[in-house]
């Protein structure tokens, strides 16, 4: 249940490698050395392990394209637990090093075995590897920020802190907690002599006005193909995310998740550690279970008592029947030009007010446009300034038929060929959906303003939100071949 | 001074070893542990100057005692720092732990670690918080439970104490006092359950803080009895047992105590809170008193739980307890949870592939099969249908999910059930990737690729229409993209490997033996397809035709051997080299010697053209066997199939072929000639008497026989060859020697070669006759080397010592006809003294040799030294004569007579001789004196 020695790495494609932290917990290795007995392994010095780290995450020798190592056919279980091979003095191997990768940075830790090591034991029954993996996460949101791109003087300053963090969460390679993601530990408000016990991942006490805000956003996933023989998928999942400023040491907080009569339950429910408790039936229906018309339909109740920081109380799947806007993407080629030929519908149960609505319609593997003779029949086309993406902005509405249209040709004699891809060759092409429409969600679930309950004293304030968004929203080109994107439409 | 260390520090812990090579550890300690003690030194860099302590203390406190002094150090340093710097007090907290840990003095319960245990437990204690910081306590108490982590027992005996310390806490503290508590718990039961005849009351005891003295010390011993055992957790699935500790139903005390941890576990952190519940779940493992259901109230709370390490504790939980706490129902939940975790959209991708890790392992109530990948029998193809692999999963989990699903389906093959539309689903993604990788995909997913085609394969290869399609899908990918090579030959090899009951890789590199040769040619595939036929060649079962035709075609007809590429030229000589071992070398032995032969006589590189003539050489040479040989020598060394394939391989192949080929130089002298014992042959001459011939018509008869071309010209030299006493031990076997001679003047005709078959080192040495045709009769030396092949089949270059041809060896006897007895010898005799004595320019000359000699001594002297040159009769005391024949035309005589003194008269042909015969009869005489004075 504790780490022998923890890395933090940056890169660029194997490239410019830097150790930019790196922590070997002593009293660990001395255990390590102790359970192994001889098939003990001592972790070798930094450089090397970190050479083993690339070349088993693939990214060594970029330059090259065929090293034994690490292109090897044999398959051995990789991620999340690699196998580093020592080669001297003493030959043996480093199991399970956990690595987990953002961007240019890689953090990694070797998790102790306290299990004997001949035969190794499974992973599974090892805590330090979930633990392990808890902690890289809690250190890559710290260092990282949970946002899309990493910032260079944000992840500077953060490295810097690390030594001070690491004191209180994993002094002694015993990890006890997670860093507080983002703001630097702020020292702990004395806690008034109380009968109540601080919860240990409460860092201090509000005072003042109780605040709660609770937001639900559901997003959409799909794969449209027009394709009579592969069947359309789309999926839905939400979260709920709380933000609540509330007095007390462990104050009570209900929040209630309702679903229009005969809406399809909620599925696959996980919900934060600060859930005092769950009704069983809330965790019955699952996606990967038989449909069962009888499931438990609501309300689900979430009793919690908050952390200070914003968290995600909880998230769940659900089966929706239609996918809010129905694509058909059609290409001819023809002779020198594509014709180009798209219909978006938009569901009749969709609120027809966006936040923003766009269709991107990349081509890739061929010229950069020549002739862009498009017309559409609502919203703005662009042409990308690379010349390969055509961008069809809706804007905030659809028009009353609650369907456009898209027809034209574009040729390609540009002087520079286009952006490739090896999945989309030919005609086997994709429309991208990016869309936000605020107030609605698919499955209909809502966290009414009233029924949020805080057991407090003070007057509080309450703010719901929901919102639906969409992901991953493909429209494949019927008449060219789409890669398949799950197993279950062919099973 | 700052920034001088910090620099040190850093370079310590880039690499201590290289750091510790340019100063001592010693010196480095003490260096350190002065900095601490330095006022002048801010907080920040002291912290920093803890860390080698507290990372690598085994590198600096190289003994026990060092430890111990060094944590003495620590703990004055410790004293003196004023309360309000707190991080540098924890972090020396910190250091100390590590330092008296790694060196042992924890285990040894040292003065300095008992010391630092009670300074712990009084910070731990300290709830007075005086200093404002409760840091110095949360150090404290995870200090304490890393000692008791390591040294298992350490706290036994403060069980009440700590259950004390964490009820009372309200602060967030309360987490490092559950932490330290439930450990020192577990240890402490653990210990119980060791000792003989413990039960509840020893359990109510230990709980109640109580310990009598005499089974303290009994834990004591029971401390150093197997340490891994105690450290390794106890919840290892089906296979392992827990040690038990017998109570009866009574244990209402044990269970206060867990009610109470587990009923606030809720207040900790999720990483904190799954190690209590892991420890908890060994203390009720072992403690059958206590039921599984004291968990029951938290399970709910945690079967819906976001946090990885909070579920994998339950899956702990259940491996633990199966079906004592896990209904059949619960089981079939927590499968069906971990299915939606292995795929669930809001996880990261580490994350669902550990959870996919724990299906394969999933702790079933009753398991069935308990080998490796053994499948949960609820997991049914429709459930696993979830996870099937895409091409839009990344590599890792595009892996593991194929890997998943082979297994299940493999099952569903097992079963008969209808053949299998997910195996077909299987194969269908795998041509996908194909496709991608055929479309130009990144490297990453060309080896994901490969993988997932080996990981089909080896599940699959027996389903005849999905293995022999994939190999020709394989194929034609191939043609297309022939800079995969290194990855079909890798798939190829570990096929072979991995399943040596299939003949697929055989198969499959057979059909792209066929793919190249009839492939139309392109130059940039050309060093691809060589490689790629290089590897075919390895296959004793492929018949190697085509690919000799194949060579020959390219040489022949394009302009490869004019460009001389060298690179090319060596690809295809690799294949050469493959083919000359090929088991079917004999059909192929014509058009390959003709491939060799083009490529010696017309390759526009001087290198290839050497290498292709050695080739064909070999080929042509040596037989089928010994081409083997010498051809797999070196071939295989260094391992790694795929290191045959660099490029580098060729060159350093081709060095091997050379040490084979070319002689080596010996260090050290090997062999010698040593001078055969001579055995006694008399005088050999005719014992008969004759009738004598004048002297003049016996000088007559004499000379005339010289007018023989060669006649009497030779010395033969008799000698034998051995080893010499230093030669290692690998040259005890030697075969084919060659022994070669130079003269070192020019008083002889050069010496021709001698050949030896062997020499043994056990076996009698074989001898080695040297004829050596003197021009002038004169003592000589020559210098000898010798050529000899070892047992590996390597080829060596010696010297010997050289080989000195004294005086004496240079004589014969009188080459007289045969006919002639003594009396014509006496004849001759007389006649050549006659002609000798004259004084006529002749180059003759005389000369007087004396000498004290005993009449005894005289006759031994001569019968040892001139019996096969005497001229007189043996009887004959008056005079003695001997006659020295020295090839070409010399003579020497001597007429002996013993008076008072020995006179030797001298008489030659040759004055030039003199000199020597002097100090040759000077030797002599005086060894004879020796032996007789």
């Amino acid at each position: 249940m504790s780490v022998r020695a923890l890395w933090i790495i940056s890169h660029e494609k194997g490239e410019h490698l830097s150790l930019r932290f790196a922590r070997r917990f002593a009293t660990v290795e001395h255990r390590a050395k102790i359970l192994a007995g001889s098939s003990y392994t001592a972790v070798p010095e930094d450089n090397t392990v970190l050479q083993l780290l690339l070349t088993e995450l693939g990214l060594s020798d970029p330059d090259k394209p065929f090293v034994a190592l690490r292109d090897d056919c044999l398959y051995r279980q990789r991620s999340p637990a690699l196998e580093l091979r020592v080669d001297s003095p003493g030959k043996g191997m480093l199991w399970p090093v956990l690595a987990i990768s953002h961007g240019p940075i890689t953090l990694a830790c070797l998790p102790l075995v306290d299990a004997p090591a001949e035969p190794r034991p499974a992973l599974a029954s090892l805590l330090s590897v979930s633990q392990g993996l808890t902690l890289l996460a809690g250190l890559q949101t710290f260092l990282l920020g949970s946002g899309s791109k990493p910032d260079i003087e944000v992840l500077a300053s953060r490295l810097a802190m690390l030594p001070s963090v690491l004191l209180q969460v994993c002094p002694l390679g015993t990890p006890l907690d997670v860093p507080l993601p983002g703001a630097p530990s702020t020292p702990t408000v004395p806690t008034p002599a109380e009968n109540q016990k601080q919860p240990a991942w409460k860092t201090g006490l509000h005072r003042g006005r109780a605040a709660v805000n609770v937001a639900l956003i559901e997003t959409v996933r799909s794969m449209q193909y027009g394709n009579r023989s592969r069947q359309d998928l789309w999926d839905v999942y939400g979260t709920v995310t709380c933000k609540c400023e509330v007095e007390g040491v462990l104050p009570n907080v209900m929040v209630t998740l309702t679903l229009p009569p005969n809406g399809s339950p909620l599925q696959d429910i996980l919900v934060h550690p600060c859930v005092t408790s769950l009704d069983s039936s809330i965790l019955t229906a699952s996606s990967v279970d038989n449909f069962d018309g009888s499931a438990f339909s609501g309300p689900y109740k979430f009793p919690f008592s908050p952390p200070l920081e914003p968290f995600r109380l909880c998230s769940y799947t659900s089966q929706v029947p239609v996918p809010p806007i129905l694509g058909s993407y059609q290409l001819k080629e023809e002779e020198t030009q594509l014709r180009v030929s798209v219909t978006l519908k938009l569901h009749e149960s969709v609120k027809n007010s966006f936040e923003y609505c766009e269709a991107h319609l990349p081509f890739f593997n061929r010229d950069q446009f020549g002739v862009v003779d498009v017309k559409v029949s609502s919203g703005q086309l662009d042409v990308s300034k690379e010349k390969n993406l055509l961008v069809w902005g809706l804007g905030q509405k659809f028009p009353k038929s609650r369907e456009v249209t898209m027809e034209g040709k574009i040729s390609f004699s540009g002087p520079t060929p286009g952006p490739t891809d090896p999945l989309c060759t030919e005609l086997t092409a994709y429309i991208k959906l990016y869309f936000k429409v605020p107030d609605m969600t698919l499955s209909g679930c809502s966290v009414d303003q009233h029924s949020v309950q805080v057991y407090s004293s003070s007057k509080q304030r309450i703010i719901t939100s929901r919102e639906l968004q969409s992901k991953e929203y493909f429209i494949w080109n019927s008449t060219g071949s789409a890669p398949v994107s799950s197993g279950q439409m062919m099973l | 001074m700052s920034d001088i260390w910090t620099q040190r520090i850093l370079s310590f812990s880039r690499s201590p070893s290289r750091f510790l090579s340019g100063t001592t550890a010693e010196g480095f300690l003490a260096e350190l542990l002065r900095e601490l003690r330095d006022d002048r030194a801010t907080y920040s860099l002291k912290v920093l100057l803890l860390s080698p302590l507290c990372e690598s203390p085994s590198l600096l406190c190289l003994s026990d005692l060092l430890g111990e002094e060094t944590a003495l150090e620590l703990m004055s340093v410790f004293n003196q720092c004023p309360p309000k710097s707190v991080q540098f007090r924890c972090h020396l907290l910190l250091a100390l732990t590590s330092v008296l840990v790694c060196t042992s003095c924890v285990n040894n319960r040292s003065r300095a670690s008992q010391d630092f245990l009670d300074l712990l437990l009084q910070i731990s204690q300290d709830s007075n918080d005086l200093h404002g910081d409760v840091a110095l306590r949360a150090t404290a108490c995870d200090c304490l439970r890393e000692m008791e982590a390591c040294s298992p027992g350490l706290l036994s005996q403060r069980l009440e104490l700590l259950d004390g310390l964490r009820q009372r806490e309200t602060s967030r503290l309360h987490q490092a006092y559950a932490g330290l508590h439930t450990l020192v718990l577990r240890n402490a039961v653990y210990q119980l359950t060791q000792e003989t005849g413990a039960g509840a009351e020893h359990l109510k005891a230990l709980l109640g803080g109580n310990t009598s003295v005499a089974w303290e010390a009994e834990l004591d011993l029971m401390n150093s009895k197997d340490d891994s055992a105690v450290l390794s957790s106890l919840i290892r699935g089906p296979m392992g047992s827990v040690p038990t500790l017998q109570t009866g139903p009574d244990c209402k005390e044990l269970r206060a105590v867990l009610s109470s941890l587990l009923e606030e576990s809720y207040l900790l952190t999720p990483l904190s809170q799954a190690a209590l519940l892991h420890r908890l779940t060994e203390v009720v493992a072992m403690v059958p008193g206590v039921s599984p259901a004291v968990f029951r109230a938290q399970l709910l709370r945690l079967l819906g739980t976001s946090e990885v390490c909070l579920f994998h504790s339950i899956l702990l939980m259940k491996s633990a307890f199966t079906d004592s706490l896990f209904s059949a129902e619960d089981e079939a939940f927590l499968l069906q949870r971990l299915v939606v975790l292995s795929q669930h959209p809001l996880l990261s991708p580490p994350e669902k592939l550990f959870y996919i890790d724990c299906i394969l392992s999933f702790p079933e109530n009753r398991p069935i099969g308990c080998g490796d990948d053994a499948l949960p029998v609820l997991l049914t193809p429709r459930l696993a249908s979830v996870l099937v692999p895409t091409v839009f999963n990344d590599s890792a989990t595009l892996l593991a999910r194929l890997h998943l699903l082979c297994l299940v389906y493999l099952e569903e093959e097992d079963e008969g059930e209808e053949e299998g539309r997910g195996l077909g689903y299987l194969y269908d993604h795998l041509t996908s990737l194909l496709q991608i990788v055929d479309n130009g995909g990144s490297r990453e997913i060309v080896v994901t690729f490969f993988r997932a085609a080996f990981l089909f394969l080896s599940y699959f290869f027996p389903v005849e229409c999905f293995s022999h399609s994939l190999m020709e899908e394989l194929c034609s990918l191939y043609l297309r993209h022939t800079h995969l090579a290194p990855h079909f030959i890798n798939l190829a090899d570990h096929i072979q490997e991995q399943l040596s009951e299939s003949n697929w890789a055989t198969e499959f590199l057979k059909a792209l033996q066929g793919a190249i040769t009839d492939a139309e040619l392109t130059s940039k595939d050309l060093s691809w397809h060589l490689k790629m036929l290089a590897r075919v060649a390895e296959e004793g079962e492929i018949k190697q035709q085509s690919t000799v035709n194949f060579l020959s075609h390219i040489i022949t007809s394009s302009s490869l051997c004019v460009k001389g590429d060298w690179r090319l030229g060596n690809f295809l000589l690799w294949v050469c080299r493959r083919l000359l071992v090929h088991p079917g070398l004999d059909v192929l032995l014509i058009p390959l010697a003709d491939v060799l032969q083009h490529l010696a006589c017309r390759y526009g590189d001087t290198d290839i053209r050497d290498h292709a003539r050695l080739y064909y050489t070999l080929l042509t040479t040596l037989s089928k066997d010994k081409l083997a040989r010498v051809l797999s020598q070196g071939y295989g060394e260094g391992g790694g199939q795929a290191k045959k394939l660099t490029f580098s391989c060729i060159v350093a192949e081709s060095e091997g072929l050379t040490s084979l080929l070319t002689v080596h130089q010996a260090k050290t002298i090997i062999l010698k000639l040593v001078e055969e014992p001579q055995t006694e042959t008399g005088s050999g001459l005719n014992q008969n008497e004759d009738n004598p011939e004048e002297a003049s018509v016996a000088l007559e008869q004499y000379r005339a026989q010289f007018d023989v071309p060669g006649f009497a010209s030779e010395i033969p030299l008799n000698y034998q060859l051995t080893h010499s006493e230093s030669a290692d031990s690998c040259f005890d076997q030697l075969f084919s020697i060659r022994l070669h001679f130079s003269l070192t003047d020019d008083h002889y005709e050069p010496l021709g070669d001698v050949s030896v078959p062997c020499v043994f080192r056990e076996r009698p040495p074989p001898s080695v006759k040297l004829r050596l045709k003197p021009r002038r009769p004169q003592p000589t030396s020559l210098h000898a080397s010798a050529i000899f092949t070892t047992q590996d089949g390597l080829s060596w270059l010696t010297d010997l010592p050289d080989v000195h041809v004294a005086f004496r060896q240079t004589f014969l006897p009188l080459p007289a006809p045969e006919t002639w007895g003594r009396g014509s010898r006496l004849s001759l005799f007389d006649g050549l003294w006659d002609e000798m004595s004259r004084e006529e320019p002749t180059g003759g000359a005389t000369s007087l040799f004396c000498c004290q000699l005993q009449e005894e001594a005289l006759k031994t002297l001569v019968e040892k030294h001139f019996l096969p040159y005497l001229v007189s009769d043996q009887s004959d005391k008056e005079e003695i004569k001997v006659l020295f024949f020295l090839p070409p035309q010399s003579h020497l005589l001597m007429r002996i007579r013993s008076e008072e003194t020995v006179h030797f008269n001298v008489a030659t042909d040759n004055w030039q001789l003199l000199p020597h015969i002097n100090s040759y009869l000077l030797t002599l005489t005086s060894s004879q004196e020796d032996t007789h004075t």
